[in-house]
């Protein structure tokens, strides 16, 4: 099942309870999926640095003493980075700013190899991941998810229907290589191993067994190669088989795209201040008071706010 | 804001969906005339398997499933409506002044279907009575294998549409995405040309009416009746329906 939502500050001011909107969303949507919550949400944008988010290990999969050996590990390493600056730890998660222009993958894979089970969640210069297996109450515990001040941010409520479920499986997936690109997906990718194998031939590195991944990489590549969201949006509708709705943000834009048979659920609300977009219109009524419609979204349309 | 027009007999922002229903049944069983339902939040189920004569007001928009296998009551929605609206209705009368979900009166039997919003995908599939008549556009696979019944729509369709039907009939004021399998345009008499007036000048609020297209400007659908039975000379058709 799975629920998905983003919220998107048309204004794109910093200031306001962006937080809170999605942390609300989110548990309005935590029924359709008790398994893991997650957002990427955007905040204000470093102008020079990079936000680096690391996840040490899975707190159900490792021992304590593993973890806390990953941690050390990522911090140690981290301290030594020249341009690394805030750096603070919560839980599993590490996270620092990083000065300078950086090698996205050539970083990645440095902080991947530092211990088994170390995944880089996201980096970007304006954009952070979290997510937790369990419900979007427990991710506020952990992240406090609803103090975050930012512009806009898409969020996932997980049902597990194939694969696993543990962090690295759940939802928001960072488009690995792209800073501030990240996506949450409902629905199944049924040309996901055909796809997977035409990266894995092209030496691209798959992190979990879960098709919504494919969907990060295929976006990661787009935007990478120039495409703007809207035309990745579009790839996505031509390349991927399946049903599926997915939301997709970037630095300064927040966009989804909805497949040709209507098999998975998905409304929005736009006034002229924002734009919420969720699985259930619930979520959207139990988070933003006011007087709107909600609309229902077409086979096959994609839409993109940017600012 | 939604006004509220008459007093609320039950506000649903505090209790469970079973909770709200079992008192709006309760309610109709008394006699009530109307019944206001304020703070429906968007919640699944609600006024779902409504036996009595009677109306219930949602304050707000519902979510999935509302006045679903009801038999013959009014059902005013004062917002828009998720997947499922009044499924496998009987009879019945019900208005959503926003939009509607996918798969709105799907399987209806009977009864009437007033949306003055969009319908998205599968509207009216497998109708076997009944009238559906939306304000705006609705989406892909609208008709799919109606029996029976009417199906109105003021705007555009999407594609796909009135695929596979047996004997619903459709009228269209906008453009139509692209027709079913099977689907074709009749020519419109001057009898429904009338009718179709008559029914959006009763269903549709004046204001609304007015933007919409007159009667004689609808284009009618109907089934081609090639897939009625199984033809092997005819089986590029078949083909295309599976």
């Amino acid at each position: 099942m799975c629920g998905i939502l983003g919220y998107f500050r048309k204004g794109g001011g910093t200031d306001g309870q962006l937080g809170a909107t999605m942390l609300s969303m989110l548990e309005a949507l935590g029924r359709r999926g008790p398994d893991s919550a997650g957002v990427a949400l955007v905040g204000p944008a470093h102008r020079a640095a990079y936000i680096v988010r690391v996840q040490a290990g899975d707190e159900l999969e490792m021992s304590k003493q593993a973890i806390e050996a990953n941690r050390e590990a990522i911090q140690i390493f981290a301290r030594a980075l020249d341009g690394a600056y805030d750096l603070s730890c919560s839980g599993a998660y590490v996270r620092f700013v990083l000065a300078g222009d950086i090698d996205l993958p050539g970083l990645t894979s440095v902080i991947e190899s530092l211990g088994e089970g170390i995944e880089v969640l996201s980096i970007g210069r304006a954009m952070e991941l979290s997510k937790e297996v369990g419900s979007p109450h427990l991710l506020e515990g952990k992240h406090h998810i609803s103090a975050f001040a930012g512009s806009h941010g898409i969020g996932h409520t997980r049902l597990c229907t194939e694969s696993t479920v543990d962090l690295s499986h759940s939802q928001p997936f960072w488009g690995r290589g792209a800073p501030d690109v990240a996506i949450v997906h409902n629905g199944h990718i049924t040309n996901y191993h055909q796809m997977r194998r035409k990266y894995e031939q092209r030496g691209v590195r798959f992190v979990t067994e879960n098709d919504s991944e494919v969907l990060a990489v295929y976006l990661a590549e787009s935007l990478n190669r120039g495409d703007t969201l809207r035309q990745g949006l579009d790839g996505v509708l031509r390349d991927m088989d399946g049903a599926f709705c997915c939301l997709a943000v970037t630095a300064t834009e927040m966009g989804f795209v909805k497949d040709p048979y209507a098999f998975k659920p998905l409304v929005f609300a736009e006034t002229d201040d924002f734009v919420a977009v969720a699985t259930e219109e619930i979520a959207i009524r139990s988070a933003i008071p006011g007087d709107y419609k909600v609309a229902e979204a077409q086979v096959e349309e994609v839409r993109v706010w940017s600012r | 804001m939604v006004e509220i027009a008459a007093p609320v007999a039950i506000d649903a922002g505090t209790l469970s969906i079973r909770e709200v229903n079992a008192l709006i049944r309760t309610r109709l069983q008394s006699g009530a005339a109307e019944i206001c339902v304020a703070n429906p939040n968007a919640r699944h189920n609600l006024g779902v398997a409504l036996l009595q004569p009677g109306r219930v007001r949602f304050l707000g928009s519902v979510g999935y499933y509302c006045g679903g296998l009801i038999d013959g009551t009014e059902i005013h929605v004062e917002g828009s409506a998720g997947w499922g609206l009044a499924e496998s209705m009987n009879r019945g009368h019900v208005v959503v002044h926003g939009g509607a979900g996918n798969g709105a009166a799907a399987a209806i039997r009977g009864g009437t279907i007033v949306i003055h919003g969009d319908a998205a995908a599968r509207l009216g599939v497998s109708m076997k009575g009944g009238l559906v008549l939306v304000g705006g556009d609705c989406g892909y696979m609208a008709g799919f294998m109606g029996q029976k019944g009417t199906m109105v729509v003021c705007g555009n369709t999407g594609h796909a549409f009135a695929d596979s039907m047996y004997a619903t009939t459709c009228y269209v004021g906008g453009a139509i995405g692209n027709l079913g399998t099977d689907a074709v345009v009749e020519p419109l008499t001057p009898e429904e040309a009338e009718l179709l007036d008559r029914l959006l000048t009763a269903h549709l609020p004046p204001a609304l009416r007015a933007q919409k297209p007159a009667g004689r400007d609808f284009t009618k659908v109907v089934a081609g009746r090639k897939l009625w039975n199984f033809d092997k000379h005819n089986w590029k058709t078949w083909q295309d329906a599976l």
